[in-house]
């Protein structure tokens, strides 16, 4: 990995470990089997690799025989495989306890999108399409203003997160719901600023869409699950005789 | 999980292994001087200039990101500059990795070029001129997509 972008990785793996730290501070994920930083950090590392490995494949270059290239993510990662094995591997580690990690880590991973993001500073690669808006500014030695789109993105990654933490802490979410609406956010940021990126391919939004597909899904299903265990937990609604008096 | 692991090394071994083309290879780039090199730059159209190497492991990466922007930019000009390489070998990278590539390809094998034209020694540069034939931004090292399409953007106005 080049150097720029150990940088914003730097910076989402700060604000991973930060936001972990704050939400424990707050009884998160108490009682959870699951180490959260490693198999959180794990789970990304592998990913990354692996949609690295999928970019190759995809260009046709072979990874066996040329595997020193694996290390150069800046020639680009496969943006689904990443999301896909990070998600698969987490869920393989997590998997004793995997409704509660999930819930628990959901806000750390948004918090690590976000600096991730904010971390184009460092790569010079947080500008977007034109803008006259107070904000934008301009490449290096160039005078067309642009939206600093991937700031945009970490902003609201970082809302989202904060926002997830909160939640989780004062509403108390039926278990899985914080998952979902991690998934959801995620592709929501990302989809609502990419017409605002130039891009060659045009990015990959079927993704984003599915992401906030699944998301919906799995918001969907742990409601009902949660709805249906209040309602056995409930204590019966049909009156009992009064003690010491035999029915008729 | 050995099985799985097995399974998935086997597949990506097999995907990749497109290592020879099947075809012909194309021809080896013509070598060019500077001036003539500057000659193709004041053609009045935004260019690029892309300096890669068969023997530049990272330009393998890059010249995906390249090919695509060539056929993504018809309106600006796509020159390859290929440094220091075997005629035989740099045909070979052309036909492996730029067959689909919309650009010229041209050479310098004593790799002076890049410097005459304000850059470096180094493989993988990518040199983005505007119409006038002004140079506007240069990059060293590998260039990503969202770089490739920003830069692009900046010189096809």
């Amino acid at each position: 990995m080049e150097f720029s972008l150990l940088g914003a990785a730097a910076i989402g793996v700060a604000a991973f470990w930060g936001m972990l730290r704050w939400e424990a501070k707050r009884g998160n994920a108490a009682g959870c089997a699951v180490d959260l930083w490693d198999v959180g950090l794990t789970a990304a590392i592998a990913g990354l690799f692996l949609g690295r490995i999928g970019a190759m494949v995809a260009a046709g270059i072979n990874p066996l025989a040329d595997p020193g290239q694996i290390i150069l993510i800046r020639s680009g990662v496969a943006t689904p495989v990443v999301t896909i094995g990070t998600i698969t591997v987490f869920a393989v580690l997590a998997r004793r306890d995997l409704v509660t990690a999930a819930d628990a880590i959901a806000p750390a991973a948004l918090a690590a999108l976000a600096g991730w993001h904010a971390g184009c500073v460092t790569s010079n690669a947080c500008l977007g399409t034109e803008s006259g808006l107070p904000w934008a500014f301009a490449l290096p030695g160039s005078e067309v203003t642009r939206h600093p789109v991937g700031l945009y993105t970490a902003a609201a990654l970082a809302l989202a997160a904060i926002a997830l933490a909160m939640w989780k802490q004062h509403g108390r979410p039926a278990p899985g719901v914080v998952a979902g609406f991690g998934l959801i956010a995620a592709g929501t940021a990302r989809l609502a600023t990419e017409p605002l990126r130039v891009s060659l391919t045009g990015g990959p939004v079927v993704l984003y869409g599915a992401g906030i597909g699944v998301g919906c899904a799995i918001v969907g299903v742990a409601w009902v699950r949660d709805r249906r265990a209040r309602a056995r937990a409930a204590p019966p609604t049909t009156r009992e005789p009064p003690a010491g008096r035999d029915a008729p | 999980m050995a099985t799985a692991m097995s399974a998935a090394v086997l597949a990506v071994s097999l995907v990749g292994c497109s290592d020879e083309p099947s075809g012909p290879l194309p021809d080896a780039p013509a070598p060019i001087t500077t001036q003539e090199l500057e000659a193709m730059l004041a053609s009045g159209k935004p260019s690029v200039v892309n300096v890669w190497a068969s023997w530049c492991i990272p330009c393998r990466s890059e010249a995906p990101i390249v090919s695509a922007a060539s056929v993504a930019y018809p309106d600006v000009t796509f020159i390859g500059l290929n440094v220091r390489d075997a005629p035989e070998d740099a045909s070979a990278f052309i036909g492996e990795f730029l067959a689909s590539a919309s650009m010229t390809q041209v050479a310098d094998r004593s790799g002076g070029i890049p410097r005459d034209l304000g850059g470096t020694g180094g493989v993988p540069l990518t040199f983005f001129y505007d119409a006038s034939g002004e140079l506007v931004h240069l990059h060293f090292g590998v260039i990503d997509e969202p770089t490739m399409a920003t830069y692009l953007d900046e010189i096809d106005r």
